[in-house]
Order: structure tokens, then C-alpha cells, then sequence
């Protein structure tokens, strides 16, 4: 081979590796941007299941609750209708209490004589009923007159409305103790749903 | 041989040598190409199905909240029933204690 021919020969085949190189390389590139664009198509298309998995589970969440929110409504609803039901039945036998003299003389002395106590006053004035003044004044008299001792009491001639019970006051009736049937049923009203509460739904 | 034959041969060789690297490039170029169209495609494909998947996880969601709240719902109502039952049973009883609460002077 002429020196000739040898050199020609060296820049052809010094140009066929460096076109195999520029191939080579673009391929090695191409590869990697090729790899690297798969993680993040795969990492975007993951957040897009991730994103409607947590919509998911937040739209079965809000069903829940609002179910969650009926019932409780509804047990709320429930129990107080029972509640209330058992309230105005005790208002209703309290109310009828009266007309049972046994039962009604000795509650009423003793919500008497608890108002006469509570005013610390040596003469008070009690305040009844129109059928309390007239059925039951007297034999009040002698039932209180043994227990409070000095205490000289005083019955007012004007009836008070109410269901039964008394007010006992002070004589120029600045100090007032209400000892009612009704004003009793409401100061209790608060006690006797816990009461209820806990008798109708403990386990 | 002459010297300007000899030239020529060399120049035609640097000329070959050009021509082998510029389709070399070519080459590359065209497999940069190809292989940014694949990865669109691939692309695009990935995120159909990502999107179908999600679309159905969606319209399932609803479905499956609605069955475990009508679940709850009504494992809830039959518990209360059986509240309700026990308490209509103590009502007469619970309405005897607080009459005696009502009744009791201190």
C-alpha cells in the first residue's frame, strides 16, 4: 500500500469511529432521557390514582358522617320524645297528687313547714290554693302548729293559682319562699332529666 | 503519481470523511426523534389509563360510601330500636322515681 493510500485510508476510517461514536452517544442519551421520562410519567400517573384514591376515600368519609349525623338526630330525637313523654306524665300524677288527700296533706305540711323554715321569721303568712284555703287550711293548721312550735303562722285569704303547694312569706310579704307543686316541678326539671336520662338509658 | 493527483486523492478522502460524519449526525438526530416521539406516546398512554383509573375509582367511591352508610345506618337504627324498646319498659318504673323525687322535701 502507497503512503498515500495508507494515509487516505486512516482519515476514513478515523471518520467511520467517530460517526460510530456520534450514534453510540445519541443512542446512550436517548436511552437515559428515555428512562428518566419513564419514572416520571410513572410518578405522575401514580399521583393521579393516589390523588382519586384520597377523593375517593374523602367522598366515603362525608357519607359516613352525614349518616353518622342522621342517627345521631334520630336517636337524639328518639329519646327525647320518651324523655318528654315520662316528664308529662310525672307533671300529670303530680297534678292529680291533690286530689289524693293521704298523699297530698303530708307533702304539702312539709313544703310548708321547709318555706316556713327557710324564712327564719317568727310569724309568716301562707298563701294556698282556693281549694287548699278551703278544704285543707285548718287541718294544716293543727299538723304545723305541732311541728314549728313558736312559730305563729298565718293564712292568707286571697288564693294563689296554683296546682297546690304554698308560698310562705314574710308578713309584709317582701320575702317570698315559693314552694308550689308547678314552681317545684320546674326547679327540678333539670335534676329529673338526669334522673330520667340515666334511669330510662343506662345499660 | 503526481504530486497534485496525490492532493486530490486526499481531498476526496476528507470529503468521504465529511460525508460519513454528517450522515453519522443525521443518524443521531434521527434517533433523538424517534425515541422524544416514543416517550410523547408512552406519555400520553400512561396518563389515559392513569386518568381512566382514577375516573373509576371515582365513579366506585360514591357507590361504595352510599352501601357502608346505608350499612351504618341501619345497624344504627336497629341498635336504637332496641334502645327505645328497653326504655318504653322502664318508663313506669323511671316515672314512680322521679314522682318520689318531686315528692321529697328536704
Amino acid at each position: 500500500m502507497s503512503e498515500t493510500s495508507k494515509f487516505t485510508e486512516d482519515i476514513l476510517n478515523s471518520a467511520r469511529e467517530k460517526a460510530e461514536s456520534i450514534v453510540r452517544e445519541a443512542e446512550t442519551e436517548t436511552q437515559r432521557a428515555s428512562d428518566e421520562a419513564k419514572v416520571s410519567i410513572t410518578r405522575e400517573a401514580e399521583a393521579i390514582v393516589r390523588n382519586a384514591r384520597s377523593d375517593a376515600d374523602a367522598v366515603k368519609r362525608r357519607q359516613i358522617s352525614e349518616a353518622r349525623h342522621r342517627v345521631k338526630l334520630r336517636e337524639q330525637d328518639e329519646k327525647d320524645k320518651i324523655m318528654q313523654d315520662v316528664l308529662s306524665q310525672v307533671r300529670k300524677r303530680t297534678s292529680e297528687l291533690v286530689a289524693d288527700e293521704t298523699k297530698y296533706l303530708p307533702l304539702l305540711t312539709r313544703l310548708i313547714e321547709n318555706g316556713v323554715r327557710e324564712l327564719g321569721d317568727k310569724t309568716v303568712m301562707v298563701h294556698l290554693n282556693k281549694s287548699d284555703l278551703q278544704e285543707n287550711a285548718s287541718s294544716l293548721d293543727r299538723r304545723i302548729g305541732k311541728s314549728l312550735g313558736q312559730v305563729k303562722v298565718e293564712w292568707s285569704r286571697e288564693p294563689i293559682e296554683t296546682t297546690g303547694g304554698a308560698v310562705i312569706s314574710s308578713l309584709d310579704g317582701k320575702i317570698r319562699i315559693v314552694n308550689t307543686l308547678d314552681q317545684r316541678f320546674e326547679a327540678l326539671e333539670q335534676k329529673l332529666l338526669i334522673e330520667a336520662r340515666a334511669s330510662l338509658f343506662s345499660e | 503519481m503526481s504530486g497534485i493527483e496525490t492532493v486530490k486523492i486526499i481531498v476526496d478522502a476528507e470529503k468521504q470523511a465529511a460525508k460519513i460524519i454528517d450522515e453519522a449526525k443525521a443518524q443521531a438526530a434521527a434517533i433523538r426523534k424517534r425515541i422524544s416521539a416514543l416517550v410523547q406516546e408512552q406519555r400520553t398512554q400512561m396518563l389515559t389509563e392513569a386518568k381512566r383509573e382514577a375516573a373509576d375509582i371515582a365513579a366506585h367511591a360514591g357507590e361504595e360510601g352510599k352501601l357502608e352508610a346505608e350499612k351504618f345506618e341501619s345497624e344504627s337504627m336497629q341498635a336504637l330500636q332496641a334502645v327505645v324498646a328497653r326504655a318504653s319498659r322502664r318508663k313506669d318504673a323511671t316515672v314512680e322515681k322521679l314522682l318520689t323525687l318531686v315528692m321529697q322535701v328536704d
